[in-house]
């Protein structure tokens, strides 16, 4: 018998993710690119990638994740949009079924989730700055010319690491330009950045909480290593980075939609590799029928209207939902 | 004399109603959006908290439309809130507006003798009747206490509703209208033919929701533009809500504070936790947060503005009271960021969390689970 997949996107901030799953939830794909600030191109390029090679397999699901979830899943024709949390509870529960802590550092947020019994029990995501992020790490390194792989082993050459204030990134970067003037290495500093970040991180979302193991770190700061020696040794803990580590979100959007298709036994929605050649255009405009001046996003595939969200009052979002239904029966 | 007022919740209905009954010119503030904010923060200190922001955005809007008169409610207590109308009455005067405060502290703040001259200022200026005053004053306190009822008719029924978005269309459409009513006769009938309506919504009996509290700051919890609409998107979710602090409920604990009336259940419940006032709604905020499971609630969502004092001080009591409780609390920060997407997988999240730890009770095959349901709520405003 042919082997069938579920097909799972993650469409971040700064990393634009695609898993193959099979039936027994191996993973038999991954794909990590760089979204560059095109979510759409990024993704419809993802999907060219992969059909390639299971161009002529049966999807039997997709489920789309991440902060571009909504457009992903509208693109693909996902059977489930689900938020990036659930996502990555699933996902890590699958891996590890006795997983209480989950650490997640992504391009532009972090989140910690804690499980209790294989649920989330609680979880918390950075307010309203992105220190300790992806993308400040990127900024870092490429400002001090190193590639952001290499930029975690700097850290564990570090015998002295130096202070840096972590809580704003702002600040941590004058500060580490600073330290940088008065003439420390940039191992010490590396090392110093890395852990401001892992006690920001600690002090900012897990405040309160205590924090159990089995502790799984995922998302794609889980590569750099200075970032783990630094929980690892402000925790005192073990901390595990499972080998899917950077597409967590993207393998339990699968999962999720698997779970959905089973529980619901209904066909898939997944609109086949060839989408991609579909004229997809997104259109914004602010609405100015009343004082709320909501800003209304128009989705149009091939030039039929397909689905608008962003108001408040339902008005255009419930005259595309009637677009697009018809547009399925017709 | 023309009056203007801040669009706080359903306060700005209530002070339109009285300038009607009163025969006062207003400006009525348009609802808080983009603008608002925008002209509200250019001139605004940079560290104040966004309630700030948009209640001077709605008094400079109102300055260019001609007010000259603006109304805003004081406090002498620990939190900035005390500071607002001295700031907005400088930046007002520094960019050029003659303008009148006239700023409704309470008579045990400034003294019965200052109240009384504050109420004389707004009184000597209508040519209407004194028992006609007396009236506009009632039918206003009327308005604003029928909006609240109906703000939390629709929020909670929308848990139960047949036909998905029902309940906000019609809080939607009677928000737009009760804005444009020319008299307080007018408002009260839109008002009860609203209500009217939010009854006669088909409702599932069978549906069981989550249900969640609603928490934090007042200005931010009863202002949707700066929670980022929050209740609404729960009713999206079909999720019923329910949130205790609203402006009638505020004149009601006033009145009720000093002969021990009032939310003395919330005050009680907060004791073990936090014993002393913070200021603002800080031991609200926890009493409510105490008593949510009680009550029925799901979960908690705390919202408060960046840098609010009280909440967060609350904020750090809500994870005892968590694991004391066994209710799930989440905490929204608003600021000036009007990107929803990580404000949206935060809800949806927690919404998540709330099922999971729903369906997990029910597996526990707890025999008092049952019990735990709501009633589905009773006709009539």
């Amino acid at each position: 018998m042919e082997k069938t997949y579920y097909l799972g996107v993650d469409v971040g901030s700064v990393s634009t993710n695609l898993v193959m799953m099979d039936e027994e939830k191996n993973i038999c794909e991954k794909l990590y690119l760089k979204t560059s600030g095109r979510p759409v191109d990024t993704l419809k390029e993802g999907l060219k990638c992969l059909a390639g090679h299971f161009g002529g397999a049966e999807i039997r699901g997709a489920g789309a994740t991440g902060s571009g979830r909504q457009l992903a899943g509208m693109l693909i024709g996902a059977d489930v949009i689900k938020n990036e949390i659930s996502a990555h509870a699933v996902a890590a529960s699958s891996v590890e079924p006795d997983v209480r802590t989950i650490l997640e550092i992504g391009g532009q947020d972090s989140k910690i989730i804690f499980l209790r019994d294989g649920i989330v029990y609680d979880f918390a995501m950075n307010t309203v700055c992105a220190a300790g992020t992806g993308s400040f790490l990127d900024r870092q390194a490429a400002r001090l010319d190193i590639p952001i792989e290499a930029f975690g082993g700097y850290a564990l050459k570090s015998k002295n690491p130096v202070r840096i204030a972590g809580r704003c990134a702002v600040f941590a970067e004058s500060d580490m330009i600073h330290k940088q003037q008065t003439g420390h290495c940039n191992e010490d500093i590396i090392a110093g950045l890395c852990e401001a970040l892992a006690r920001n991180y600690l002090n900012n979302l897990a405040k309160g909480k205590e924090i159990c193991g089995p502790i799984l770190f995922q998302g794609g700061v889980a590569a750099n290593v200075g970032i783990v020696s630094a929980f690892k040794k402000i925790l005192n803990q073990s901390v595990i980075i499972p080998r899917y580590y950077d597409v967590m979100g993207a393998y339990g959007a699968a999962i999720l939609a698997k779970e959905e298709l089973e529980a619901s036994g209904d066909e898939t929605r997944f609109c086949g590799f060839d989408s991609v050649y579909d004229d997809f255009t997104v259109q914004s405009m602010e609405c100015k029928d009343c004082a709320n001046m909501c800003e209304v996003i128009h989705i149009s595939v091939n030039e039929t209207p397909k689905a608008c969200w962003g108001d408040r009052c339902g008005k255009w979002s419930a005259g595309a939902g009637k677009a697009q239904s018809g547009s399925r029966t017709g | 004399m023309v009056v203007t007022f801040p669009n706080m919740g359903n306060v700005a209905i209530a002070a339109k109603t009285l300038c009607q009954g009163l025969a006062l010119p207003y400006v009525m503030p348009e609802t808080n959006n983009s603008k608002t904010l925008a002209v509200g923060s250019y001139y605004a200190p940079e560290e104040i908290c966004l309630p700030f922001k948009l209640i001077l955005g709605n008094f400079i809007l109102a300055a260019r439309q001609g007010a000259d008169t603006m109304w805003i409610t004081g406090s002498c207590g620990p939190c900035r809130f005390g500071e607002y109308c001295e700031l907005a009455m400088r930046t007002l005067k520094k960019l050029g507006y003659r303008t009148d405060f006239v700023v409704a502290d309470l008579s045990s703040d400034v003294g019965v003798k200052e109240f009384i001259r504050r109420i004389g200022t707004v009184a000597a200026a209508s040519p209407v009747h004194p028992v006609e005053k007396l009236r506009a004053l009632r039918l206003a306190y009327q308005v604003v206490e029928l909006c609240d009822r109906l703000d939390a008719k629709a929020y909670e029924r929308a848990g139960y509703e047949v036909h998905k978005g029902e309940c906000r269309r019609l809080l939607h459409e009677y928000k737009t209208k009760v804005r444009k009513t020319e008299s307080p006769e007018e408002t009260m009938e839109v008002l009860q033919d609203y209500g009217r309506r939010l009854d006669a919504v088909p409702a599932d009996k069978s549906k069981n929701p989550l249900n969640v509290s609603i928490i934090g700051e007042i200005f931010t919890i009863i202002d949707p533009f700066s929670n980022l609409y929050i209740e609404e998107k729960l009713m999206g979710y079909g999720v019923s809500s329910k949130r205790m602090l609203s402006p009638s409920w505020w004149v009601k604990n006033m009145i009720g504070k000093p002969f021990r009336l009032g939310s003395r259940d919330v005050y009680k419940a907060s004791d073990p936790y936090l014993k002393y006032s913070v200021g603002g709604h800080g031991k609200e905020c926890v009493g409510e947060a105490a008593l949510a499971k009680a009550q029925g609630m799901d979960g908690a969502i705390q919202v408060f503005p960046l840098g609010c004092m009280p909440e967060v001080v609350a904020k750090s009591i809500l994870p005892v009271i968590q694991e004391d409780k066994g209710i799930p609390i989440m905490t929204l920060i608003v600021d000036e960021v009007t990107g929803e997407a990580g404000y949206i997988t935060r809800i949806e999240a927690f919404l998540d969390l709330l099922k999971g730890r729903r369906n997990q009770n029910q597996k526990a095959s707890h025999p008092r689970a049952a019990l735990n349901m709501r009633q589905f709520p009773s006709k009539g405003v």
